[in-house]
């Protein structure tokens, strides 16, 4: 599904991720732990291709096809999704609007039709149903005045929306209480699928105990340093990145 | 007592310029001549009344309830003195006391020339007065609009300008709210070759409320400029005025707005906030809020703002697989949502965004 293949990225002329090598096959649910700083949003970004974020070096093949030629939209139309740390707000602009304005943005770059407001409106309740998005949260402009805990629902809404084949998860668990927690990890699992890839990313290890990943990486300065199954996330939360970094060089 | 007619007042102010500070974004000097003035014509006005209660003259002069109304409000400036000496005709419009219409009364405006309309709403009466600007003026359009507002009256005034390449259009403003009467004004500009709104609202009576939303959407060689002064000159008054300008390709959006709060109109309240957003490197917006207090027990609120489309917000939409273009129009119209979204009448709030999606096309149009 995604293979990187030592990668480079520059941000603002200072390299941030240094020969990354990573692959996800399809259906699997992998994690990326590291410390601050150590290229984790960088990362994501670069697969969404956000501006500023340079390839230097290095590959990222998606489905077989070159991803770094691909802007922003264009990837998301084949099926990549960022679940984003900051869910941006977004004044005057219904979410209802915003969902139907991508889904069929989406539906169009791969020579669908677009589906009219009602059919929108309809797969949008089924699923928000389950993520516990209110009606009165669709009606209301994108993510303007949400609770951190609403924001991160309405990105796995979206998610359970547009049906990607990779999602990227990038600190989900960020500003997110228990409770939240557990409604927004079994969103996602409930997403799991043999034909889906998940790139979660972490810093903690609390998220990984309701989304069980296949793999676990540790990124450390740009690269990934130690490779394990799910065990690995536990033995980081009982020894510190920086004794895992320490073993590791 | 009326020693200084308007056409003195024109004779010794001339055509306003630059150096006026008043007109400092808006040079009328270097697009009309004094020349214009020599031979007056008028401007060509089509009114369509819904009611035939509603008392509608058009003449050359004025009918005596007009012209105290017209004296009362005093003359606005050049501009304003010019359409009054010039304008050959005269539209007079009086909704009766008590009398409340529910269908809009429309003026629309054709061609080039002078025009004076004298709108009074007696007490109680209400109505929607809807303004649209065609764009079939080669030259100067120069209007003066006084408007009356008894006791407990209630007018929507909405402005609609059409966009001209070749249009001087200026139109002075003058309101007079009385007790408890309400105005409330949306006016959506998309510019002339030089286009001046100015609106000179007095809260003449207690309880006077009145609410302006504006929106600017302009494309390559348009100019829009919306000048607002707001006088309280009672105390219990509130005002509130919201002024949008999008622009793009080589264009200017001007606002100035001034509120004043006279000595003794204590317990007024004033907000007012104006934001610009430049859609390229050739646009320009002007903002320039001013506020004169010299009353007590005030609550006043202004802010001003001028940005560019926000990278976050167009990363975020084309991350949803939303391309640029339409990332870019959705965030413009998320932009000026607040400021169409307040006009109550659905039919009308359609109509305006349509002339909004007109701007709109034109505003994100690439420019050489």
């Amino acid at each position: 599904m995604l293979e990187i293949k030592d990668l480079h990225v520059s941000v603002g002329g200072k390299e941030i991720l240094k020969g990354l090598n990573l692959s996800i096959g399809a259906g699997e649910v992998h994690a990326i732990m590291g410390p601050n700083g150590s290229g984790k949003s960088t990362l994501s970004y670069t697969l969404a291709s956000r501006a500023g974020y340079e390839v230097t070096g290095g590959s990222i093949t998606y489905k077989g096809e070159d991803l770094t030629a691909l802007p922003t939209d264009a990837r998301a139309a084949k099926g990549i999704f960022l679940a984003m740390q900051y869910p941006v707000e977004i004044p005057g602009v219904t979410t209802i609007n915003f969902l139907k304005t991508a889904l069929n943005a989406q539906r169009r770059a791969r020579g669908e039709s677009d589906l009219d407001a009602v059919s929108v409106l309809r797969l949008v309740r089924g699923k928000a149903a389950t993520l516990k998005v209110p009606e009165e949260m669709l009606r209301r402009a994108l993510n303007v005045g949400f609770s951190g805990g609403e924001k991160k629902r309405l990105e796995i809404l979206q998610m359970a929306l547009f049906e990607p084949s990779l999602a990227i998860l990038d600190e989900t668990d960020s500003g997110l209480d228990i409770d939240a927690l557990k409604l927004v990890a079994d969103g996602v699992n409930a997403l799991r699928a043999p034909d889906r890839a998940m790139l979660v990313i972490t810093h903690y290890q609390r998220l990984l105990n309701y989304i069980v990943p296949d793999r676990v990486h540790v990124l450390s300065a740009g690269r990934i340093i130690k490779d394990g199954g799910k065990e690995l996330a536990q033995e980081l939360e009982a020894k510190g990145y920086e004794q895992i970094i320490k073993d590791a060089a | 007592m009326n020693a200084v007619s308007p056409l003195e007042i024109f004779r010794a102010q001339g055509v306003p310029h630059r150096r006026v500070e008043d007109w400092k974004y808006s040079d009328l000097r270097s697009v009309i001549d004094a020349e214009t003035f020599e031979h007056p014509y008028g401007v060509v006005m089509v009114v369509k009344t819904p009611s035939a209660q509603i008392e509608t003259v058009i003449n050359d002069e004025l009918p005596d309830w007009a012209s105290s109304a017209v004296q009362s409000l005093g003359v606005g400036g050049a501009m304003d003195a010019a359409a009054k000496a010039f304008a050959p005709n005269i539209a007079a419009i009086r909704v009766p006391g008590g009398l409340q219409i529910a269908d809009p009364l429309h003026i629309e405006f054709h061609a080039e020339g002078q025009g004076q309309i004298i709108l009074r709403l007696e007490t109680g009466a209400s109505l929607t007065l809807i303004e649209t600007h065609h764009a079939d003026s080669e030259g100067l359009r120069n209007l003066s609009l006084s408007i009356i507002l008894e006791d407990d009256a209630k007018l929507t005034h909405v402005r609609r300008e059409h966009f001209s390449k070749t249009s001087v259009t200026v139109e002075t403003m003058g309101v007079q709210v009385a007790k408890s009467a309400e105005y409330r004004a949306h006016f959506t500009s998309l510019g002339a070759k030089l286009s001046r709104t100015e609106l000179s609202v007095l809260l003449a009576g207690e309880g006077a409320d009145v609410d302006i939303s504006s929106v600017s959407v302009l494309g390559d060689g348009a100019h829009s400029d919306v000048t607002t002064r707001i006088d309280h000159r009672m105390g219990h008054t509130q005002s509130t005025q919201l002024f949008k300008a999008v622009a793009g390709g080589k264009s200017r959006a001007v606002y100035q707005g001034k509120i004043t709060v006279s000595e003794g109109a204590d317990v007024s309240d004033s907000r007012q906030t104006a934001k610009g957003l430049l859609l390229g490197p050739r646009a320009e917006i002007d903002l320039k809020p001013e506020l004169e207090i010299f009353a007590d027990d005030v609550k006043c609120a202004h802010g001003a703002a001028i940005g560019d489309l926000d990278v976050e917000s167009l990363f975020y939409l084309r991350s949803r697989g939303i391309p640029e273009p339409e990332a870019r129009t959705l965030l413009i119209r998320g932009f000026l949502e607040e400021a169409v979204e307040g006009i109550v009448r659905e039919d009308i709030r359609a109509e305006t965004w349509q002339l909004v999606e007109q701007g709109l096309a034109r505003a994100t149009e690439p420019t050489p």
